[in-house]
This record gives structure tokens, C-alpha cells and sequence, in this order.
């Protein structure tokens, strides 16, 4: 996990941590070896008559006896907040760490995480590797815990104290051992299993018209049965892996404590001592098991999180974005800055990746260039100088409608956002929200319809200020006339500001926007 | 009872271990105090109390996740049935997550924290009882604690519980804002909005972070009481176990403690919050299992099957319109009789499938009104047809169980499969997976029509019929729907112009 640094003020915190843990580990075994030295010496003390008992000196062992059990309780309840504090801010700083190295990736070759799956994997990769923060400590202070262990139990002889700490350094790698052969296994084959069950549950779920009208749910439900037994038996399989480590902690405590009581020599309350803080050490070292079973499990998932924590690339502060307009170059046609064209051609044919090509999202099909430079040439950074994309899927932000509305660039102001929102056809639907600019957009539609969110983006892509505007079927959704007065205001937009068009749309009145239509199959390939 | 449960009362097993190690070890002390060597009896009982405990522990969760899995296997198909049989249940990834993750969340919920849970209720006392037989008096001093320890959790615990909930959902919130932008980055790349967003991303889970720690000062109080009683309660039974064998108790004791009594009190004493301690550390399996036994009982229960179908009178559907939260369809007005054939056309995306999915009955429309078809009149032929791991044969006979090895034939032969089956030298016996793996997609489409036919009714559903067909073959598909349109009500989605010359009618979306 060593991918991962954590910065100085979580290893300060996490040491802090691991100081109290060592405190509550220490206070723990000491609680129980001093508990039972005093109830021994204090038996023989009361057995040898009232001279000896009172002559006991009872009045320090008890007291420690108490504020241990506090020292305890303390020294527990700093390690665990320390810890997560400590964790909480290493993950913060990591999830913006990542996000900043996603960001700077070109968007045409960066990892795909725009799927539930995939992000809600990230996720879960975060929280396991938050989880190993939090347990970091805890080992360490199993080993102080462990040394002190000796220590005590060597008061009671050498052989006593050589047992314990023969038995205690064993236990680690046994541990790591088993778990490590009782679960690597099991953890694959559940992951695997997992992935096919839900690969064949979202083929099936596309079937559902059919399942529905033949009345097929019950079989396929069977089917899908079939396919969950291999997961449910390797979830078993670690459960199994679970009890067999703690059952080996749990025969490894009485064992050490057998052995100690059978070596030690000394006074009686000095072997009660060793023999009770032997089998306290044992409990100690329950972290190494806990640790090591969800090694496994949390494996996979570390690697991921490394793989994009070693992208190349690092966020570069902005560039100034204003640009002169550049011409765009397709299949030997020039289209001047200022230029108005629509791409046409029946669906699936490939206009919109044409369109998210020049926008920079995709890598090019056709034979693109811009000034010159073929567009898979071109940086990422070149592009998103020239245009600016509302595309067919209005892709929002969860925020507030301005929150989507200043992604465009910095420093806009509201009387531009209702401006921008004019031309778009929105400004009444928001003037008339309570909220108005500030209503939140939640996520993947909620309050807004498809058409509204549709306007917001080209709102949002006319708030950019690029000399090209990039519009895939601008108008979806919209009745008649307001489709006609979108399509009026935003010729009055292009003519002011000179900015040039490149549209695709399906329907008939958006055309009229454009002064050219290039016929999408008569472009060559590259 | 559940297997689970009694693997929680396997724990009192445990606790039977942990009295014979206890007696065992409190037996070698008094001996080693008497100055007597320590008799072989008392390493017995160590040795034999430490493999009970260790059979319990590894027996514990091997029942427990056995019970757990007898409940959620029955569980996971309910669910399954409910959100592949119903128009109205969520999203397939959705429905994914509901009945695949939130069900492993509840199978985590049955295998730890239910037996936990019974323990905690039975333990505590059964440790009591075996500690009352060595000393009443200690036995009383736990039982003395547990009246601070409920008032402290009751305290601790309310606030630690709201406490722990807001930090759940602050930290949810955070992974939502994560997940959202990390899922929005390429617009975000291309209006050159990375840097800012990176800094609000980062801002905002510094902020949530500071203010989770403030949150976690009261989330941890609740284990800090158990862990101080827990503690508390072996320091109380030390000091008055060892006053008592110095004679020095303050107040009159009704018994004479002797070493072995004393020690076995002291030995057994943690046994007694033990339980308690277990429960805590399964608390986050049960919000997690609670949270996803909520989003379960969300699901849309199927509708009771409907009774024989009546006589299938046409289609009317006037203005209707179908929502999603961003997305609708519509409004449409459309109308077919008991014969003929009628395209729905409009761009990819414009709703065509949804549309299929409301005549079907299958989606309820937001708005206007529709006659829909009854169930079990209606045979659709779908883009992506369902396979089911079977033969051939098992798969076309989904919708027809009786129909003859001559009358799927028949089928086959209707919608031109009969060369891919020849060419294969394959027989009705073909084996197939779920995928339909060794079948182009045109072949599987004309699997589903294949079957459409074979069910036989009198409303046909076809979705893309002649997508992906070379123009031969389109032809005939386009032939054949026309002449089922003589005696049924045919409706076709389509993008296809000879499919759609070949209607009666045609309806933009």
C-alpha cells in the first residue's frame, strides 16, 4: 500500500494515534497480569494471619488496578478517533489527488469511469484503503503490547519469557499464512462470480419487454439462481476462513497461556502475573488476524487505485482560454472562422462522433483538421480553445443551474448567465423557480425535463465564448414554437458575436441556423 | 429457528470454554499458592476450555453464514423476479445493485450482526450465572454496573447514534459529488474547468473531513462507555475479590472467598461485556444492512397475474406522453384494429421501445389515454432477444411449451434461420448461452421472431425487426411481417424505409 503516501500531519496524527493504542494495549495487559498478582498475593498475604494482611500493601496495586481500567478505556478512544481523523484527511487529500490526475488526462484516452460501475468501484476502492489507515496502528501496538507481554511474563523466569516470545513471533506469519490460503481463493472466485452475475443480470434485465410479456420472469429468476450458488459458496468459503482464523486465535491464547503457566517459576503471584498476561498478549495480536483476512479482498482494489494514481500528467493551472478563431479543414473544404454548416446524414452514421472529435472528446473518424493540423494531432488543449460543445446527451454537473452555468469559464457574472439563458429559451422556466439560478440540477435530470436540460447545456456552451459552437440536436424535445424562437434568437447570437456553427440535428427548423449542409458519408475517413 | 440465531447461542458454547479455562487456570494458582505443584487436571481444563472456544469461533460464523444464505438466496430470487417481471422497476443497473450488492449487505447483516445480536441478549447473564457460583458478590458488582452502562449508553448512544448517521450521510454526499464529477470530467476537460472543479472537489472533502472528525468526538463516545465498563468491571472484581481474601472488606461480606473462587471471578469477569463488545463491532454491518433492506422494500411489488386475456379489440392511444426524471416521449396518438401493420419511426432515442413498452401494458403513460393490450396477448420480437442457457429448442418454446419439434421447425423455416441451422449441421438440440455466444445478431433477432410466432398472438410487437439484415434478407423479414398482418395487429419500431413503405400506417415519434 506503500503507493500511497500519506503527508506529515496524518503521520504525526497516525503516530499519536499508535502512542495511545500502545497506551490501551499495555493498559490492558497489565489490568489483568496486575489483577490477578494482587488477588494471589493478597490470598497468601490474608492466609498467613491479620499480621501479614495488613502489612499487604494493598492501597497501590488498587488504585492502579482502577486508573488502568481508565488509562484503558482513554488510550482506546484517542486511537480510534486519532486514526480516523487521520485516515479521514489522507482520503480527502487522495480523493482530490485523483481527481486532479484524472483531470489532467486527454479525454480521448483517458479510463472510462463515466459508468456507475466503474465509479462506484473507485468508491469502494477509497473506503478499503481508508479501512487500512484506520488499522494501521494497531499493529504496532500489537507488538509493543506483545514485547511488554515478555517482559512481564520474564519476571517469572527465561523459559517462560522465550515460550511467549517464540509463541507471539510465530503467530504473525501463521496468521498471514492461513488467512492468506484460506482466503486468496475464495476472494477471486467471489469477485469473479460477482462480475458474471451481474454481467448475465444486465443482459437479462435488457430483456425485459419479452420476460414481461411471455411471463418468463419466474424462469429466468431460476436461471439467475443457478448463477448466484458459485458466488454464495465462495462467500461461504471466507466466512469458513473467518472462523478458522479466530478459532486458531482464540486455541493460540489458551496454549501460550498453558505453556507460560507450565515454565514460570517464581513466587505464585509472579506466575499468575505471567500466566495472565500471556493470554492477554494473545488477545493483543487479534489486529494481525483481522488485517490479514481482508488483505485479499482489498488487494484488487489497491491495485486499481494505483493504476490511476500513477496516470501521467499533472493538473496545470488553466491557460488563458481567448484564442484567435482558427479555420476547420474537412476532406480538402475549408470552413472559415464564422462559418455556418450542418452535418447531415441518417442516424448512426457517425455525425455526432464527428462532432465530439472536434470537441475533443473522442478521437476522429473522418478526415479532420484544424489550421492545418490534423485534429488527432492537435493537443486537447488547441480544441477546447476553438469550440464549444452542447452535446446530444446535455451532460450536467450536480449543482445548481449557475453551478452548471460557470463550468463555461471563470469569472461569469448573472446578468450574463440570464443573457445566455434568454437565448436559450430558458430564462422564463428559471425566473419563474423560487430558487431561480440557484435551484439545483440533481443529478441525471430530477427537476429538470430533458428539453430544459438541453437548453441549460447550450446556455452553458454559449456562455464559453469560443469562436466555434458545436450544437448535436440543439432543439430535442421542444414543441414548435418554441423550437422557432430558439432557432431566431440564436441566429441573432451567431450574427452578433460572428461566432461559427458546426450542427447536426434531425429536424428541420435548427437547418435553417446553417448556410451550408455537407452530407456526412461523402466525407473520407482517415 | 434461523441457523444464524443459533449460532448466536452457539456463543454461550463459548462461554462454557471460557469457565472450563478459568477454572482450569484458577485451579493452578490456588495450587501454586498452597505451594503445591500444579495438578495435570488444571492444564487439561485450560487446554480443553481453549478448544471449545476455538470450535465456537470457527463454528459461529460457518453456521451463521449458511442460515444468512438460506434466507438471502430465496431473497435475491423474489427480488430478481420482481425487477425483471415489472416495466416500472428501476434501471438494469440499478436493479443490479438491489438485487445483487444490497442483498450481499443483508447476507453480511444475518452472518454478524444477527448472531451478535442474540448473544448479546443471552450471554451476559449465562455469564453471571457461572460467575455467581464461584462468588455472589462478584456476580452482584456486574450486574451493579450494568445500570451505569445502560443509563451511559442510553446518553452516549442516542447522541453517537445521530451523530454516526450524519457522518454516513456527509460521507455519502461526499462520494455522490465525487462520483458526479469524476462522471461529468470530459465536459468538464473541454470548457477547461478541470482546474476549478479539481479545487472544489478537493475543498469540499477537506471541508467534510473536518467536520466528520467534530462528528466522530461523539460517534465514538457510545464504545468508549462499553469499553470503560468493560474494563471497569475487571477492576471492581480484582479490588474486592482481592480485599475480600485480605479480610479487609469495609463492609460484611455473606462469603468467605477462597484463591480459586477469587481467581475463577476474575477470569470469567470480561466474559461479561464480551458480548456487548462483539454487537459493537458489528454495528456497521447493520446500518449498512438496515439502509439496504429500506431500499428493497422500494421495490414495486408485480401486479397478481391477470386472469385469461379478453378478446384483443385494437390499440387506440391518443396524446400520450411517458415520463422519466429528464427524459420523456410524446405526446403520440396512434390507433390499430385487430389486422394490419403499423410502423413507429422517429431518431435512435426518441422513445420508440418505450412506446412498444406502454402498448404493451408493460410502462404506465404520464399522460393521455391509452387502450393497452392484456397481458398474455401479446408477443414480442425483440432488438435483443432473451436467451436462456438451453437448447435452441427450450429457448423458442419459451412462450409456446407445448409447440411440436415440427411446429418450431416450421417457425425456423418462416423467418429464413433454417440455412444458419443447415450450415451449421446443428438440430433443435443446439446449445445456447446466455449471450446467444456463435450467433450474429441478426440470427438472434430472428430467434426472437421466430418465437414471436410460435406464441401466437394476436398482437406482434417487433422492435428493429430488420436492423442489421442485408437487404435479401430484410425483404423477407419485411414480406413475412405483411403477411402476418393479415389476420393480427402487427406494430413495428423502425428506422428501416422499405419497413416502413410495407405498413398501413405510419406514426413519428
Amino acid at each position: 500500500m506503500t503507493p500511497f503516501p500519506l503527508a506529515a500531519p496524518e503521520r504525526r496524527t497516525l503516530r499519536q494515534a499508535l502512542a495511545c493504542a500502545t497506551i490501551a494495549g499495555l493498559a490492558a495487559i497489565l489490568l489483568l497480569a496486575l489483577s490477578g498478582w494482587f488477588l494471589t498475593g493478597a490470598a497468601i498475604a490474608g492466609a498467613s494471619g491479620a499480621a501479614a494482611a495488613a502489612a499487604f500493601n494493598y492501597l497501590i496495586p488498587s488504585a492502579a488496578i482502577r486508573g488502568l481500567a481508565i488509562l484503558r478505556t482513554a488510550g482506546r478512544y484517542g486511537e480510534r478517533l486519532l486514526s480516523h481523523q487521520a485516515a479521514l484527511t489522507a482520503m480527502a487529500d487522495l480523493r482530490g489527488a485523483l481527481f486532479g490526475k484524472l483531470a489532467a488526462q486527454d479525454s480521448r484516452t483517458a479510463p472510462d469511469l463515466a459508468g456507475g460501475d466503474a465509479s462506484a468501484r473507485l468508491i469502494g476502492d477509497i473506503e478499503a484503503l481508508e479501512d487500512l489507515v484506520v488499522r494501521r496502528p494497531s499493529r504496532p501496538a500489537s507488538l509493543a503490547a506483545a514485547l511488554f507481554a515478555v517482559a512481564l511474563v520474564a519476571l517469572a523466569g527465561w523459559q517462560a519469557a522465550l515460550a511467549l516470545a517464540l509463541l507471539l513471533a510465530a503467530l504473525p506469519p501463521l496468521l498471514t499464512l492461513a488467512a492468506r490460503r484460506l482466503t486468496t481463493g475464495p476472494a477471486a472466485d467471489a469477485a469473479e462470480a460477482l462480475g458474471a452475475l451481474r454481467t448475465a443480470f444486465v443482459d437479462y434485465a435488457a430483456a425485459r419487454p419479452e420476460i414481461i410479456a411471455y411471463g418468463l420472469a419466474p424462469r429466468v429468476a431460476d436461471t439467475i439462481a443457478d448463477l448466484s450458488r458459485p458466488l454464495d459458496r465462495a462467500r461461504a468459503a471466507l466466512a469458513r476462513g473467518d472462523g478458522i482464523v479466530a478459532g486458531l486465535l482464540a486455541g493460540y491464547g489458551t496454549l501460550a497461556a498453558a505453556l507460560v503457566f507450565a515454565l514460570a517459576e517464581g513466587p505464585a503471584p509472579i506466575r499468575a502475573l505471567a500466566l495472565l498476561a500471556a493470554a492477554a498478549s494473545v488477545e493483543a495480536m487479534a489486529a494481525f488476524a483481522r488485517t490479514a483476512l481482508r488483505q485479499a479482498s482489498v488487494e484488487q482494489g489497491l491495485a486499481r487505485l494505483a493504476t490511476l494514481a500513477e496516470l501521467p500528467g499533472d493538473r496545470a493551472p488553466p491557460p488563458p482560454i481567448e484564442a484567435a478563431a482558427r479555420p476547420i479543414g474537412l476532406d480538402g473544404r475549408t470552413l472559415p472562422p464564422g462559418a455556418r454548416v450542418a452535418i447531415t446524414g441518417a442516424s448512426g452514421t457517425g455525425k455526432t462522433r464527428f462532432i465530439e472529435a472536434l470537441a475533443g472528446l473522442r478521437a476522429p473518424v473522418h478526415a479532420l483538421t484544424l489550421d492545418g493540423t490534423p485534429v488527432d494531432r492537435c493537443t486537447a488543449d488547441a480544441l477546447r480553445r476553438q469550440f464549444a460543445l452542447a452535446p446530444q446527451d446535455s451532460v450536467l454537473i450536480a449543482g445548481s443551474i449557475a453551478d452548471n452555468l460557470r463550468v463555461a469559464r471563470p469569472g461569469i457574472v448573472d446578468s450574463e448567465m440570464r443573457a445566455a439563458l434568454h437565448i436559450a429559451c430558458l430564462d422564463a422556466t428559471v425566473a419563474a423557480m423560487p430558487a431561480g439560478l440557484d435551484t439545483p440540477v440533481a443529478e441525471a435530470g430530477g427537476t429538470l425535463s430533458g428539453g430544459e436540460r438541453k437548453r441549460l447545456s447550450l446556455a452553458r456552451a454559449l456562455l464559453a465564448r469560443r469562436p466555434w459552437l458545436l450544437l448535436d440536436e440543439p432543439s430535442e424535445g421542444l414543441d414548435a414554437a418554441t423550437e422557432a424562437e430558439l432557432v431566431r434568437r440564436l441566429g441573432q447570437w451567431l450574427d452578433a458575436t460572428g461566432t461559427g456553427l458546426v450542427l447536426v440535428s434531425h429536424r428541420r427548423a435548427p437547418l435553417a441556423l446553417a448556410k451550408e449542409r455537407i452530407a456526412i458519408a461523402a466525407l473520407a475517413h482517415q | 429457528m434461523a441457523l444464524q440465531k443459533q449460532a448466536g447461542l452457539a456463543w454461550i458454547i463459548d462461554l462454557g470454554g471460557a469457565a472450563l479455562f478459568a477454572w482450569g487456570i484458577a485451579d493452578g494458582v490456588a495450587a501454586a499458592a498452597a505451594g503445591q505443584p500444579v495438578p495435570g487436571a488444571a492444564f487439561a481444563a485450560m487446554l480443553a476450555g481453549g478448544l471449545v472456544r476455538a470450535a465456537t469461533a470457527w463454528a459461529v460464523p460457518v453456521l451463521a453464514v449458511r442460515g444468512a444464505q438460506a434466507s438471502t438466496a430465496p431473497l435475491r430470487r423474489g427480488l430478481v423476479e420482481q425487477l425483471l417481471g415489472s416495466g416500472a422497476a428501476p434501471s438494469s443497473g440499478q436493479s443490479a445493485v438491489l438485487a445483487i450488492d444490497h442483498v450481499a449487505t443483508i447476507e453480511g447483516y444475518e452472518t454478524r450482526f444477527v448472531p451478535a445480536r442474540v448473544a448479546a441478549a443471552a450471554a451476559p447473564l449465562a455469564a453471571v450465572a457461572i460467575i455467581a457460583c464461584a462468588s455472589l458478590v462478584a456476580a452482584g458488582i456486574l450486574i451493579g454496573t450494568l445500570v451505569p452502562f445502560v443509563f451511559g449508553m442510553i446518553l452516549a448512544g442516542t447522541a453517537a447514534k445521530r451523530a454516526s448517521e450524519r457522518q454516513l450521510e456527509a460521507l455519502g454526499d461526499l462520494s455522490d459529488l465525487f462520483v458526479d464529477r469524476v462522471r461529468t470530467l470530459p465536459i468538464l476537460r473541454h470548457f477547461a474547468a478541470e482546474e476549478r472543479i479539481a479545487r472544489q472537489v478537493g475543498a469540499a472533502t477537506r471541508e467534510v473531513a473536518n467536520r466528520t472528525v467534530a462528528v466522530l468526538r461523539v460517534a465514538f463516545l457510545s464504545s468508549a462507555v462499553l469499553e470503560f465498563f468493560s474494563a471497569l468491571a475487571v477492576a471492581l472484581v480484582a479490588v474486592y475479590c482481592g480485599f475480600g481474601l485480605l479480610g479487609l472488606l469495609p463492609f460484611p461480606s455473606p462469603e468467605t472467598l477462597t484463591l480459586r473462587e477469587a481467581f475463577f471471578a476474575l477470569a470469567m469477569a470480561p466474559e461479561f461485556y464480551l458480548p456487548m463488545r462483539r454487537l459493537a463491532a458489528a454495528y456497521h454491518d447493520k446500518q449498512l444492512g438496515e439502509a439496504a433492506r429500506t431500499a428493497i422494500a422500494a421495490v414495486p411489488h408485480l401486479p397478481p397475474p391477470a386472469a385469461e386475456p379478453g378478446m384483443f379489440a385494437g390499440i387506440a392511444a391518443r396524446d400520450v406522453g411517458i415520463a422519466w426524471p429528464g427524459r420523456t416521449v410524446g405526446p403520440v396518438s396512434l390507433s390499430i384494429g385487430t389486422t394490419g401493420m403499423l410502423a413507429l419511426t422517429g431518431p435512435t432515442g426518441s422513445g420508440k421501445t418505450s412506446l412498444l413498452a406502454a402498448i404493451a401494458g408493460q410502462i404506465v403513460p404520464s399522460s393521455g389515454t391509452l387502450t393497452a393490450a392484456a397481458p398474455g396477448g401479446i408477443a414480442w420480437a425483440a432488438q435483443h432477444p432473451l436467451i436462456l442457457p438451453g437448447t435452441l429448442r427450450d429457448n423458442l418454446a419459451l412462450a409456446a411449451p407445448h409447440a411440436t419439434d415440427a411446429a418450431i421447425l416450421a417457425a425456423i423455416d418462416r423467418v429464413g434461420l433454417t440455412p444458419m441451422l443447415a450450415g451449421r449441421g446443428a438440430s433443435l438440440d443446439l446449445p445456447l448461452d446466455h449471450r446467444g455466444s456463435g450467433l450474429s445478431g441478426g440470427e438472434r433477432r430472428r430467434l426472437g421472431l421466430a418465437r414471436a410466432l410460435l406464441a401466437d398472438r394476436p398482437l406482434l410487437l417487433a422492435d428493429e425487426p430488420t436492423a442489421d439484415l442485408d437487404d435479401e434478407s430484410a425483404a423477407a423479414i419485411t414480406a413475412l411481417l405483411r403477411g402476418l398482418a393479415a389476420d393480427r395487429a402487427v406494430i413495428v419500431a423502425t428506422h428501416d424505409p422499405r419497413l416502413i413503405a410495407a405498413a398501413d400506417a405510419k406514426v413519428t415519434l
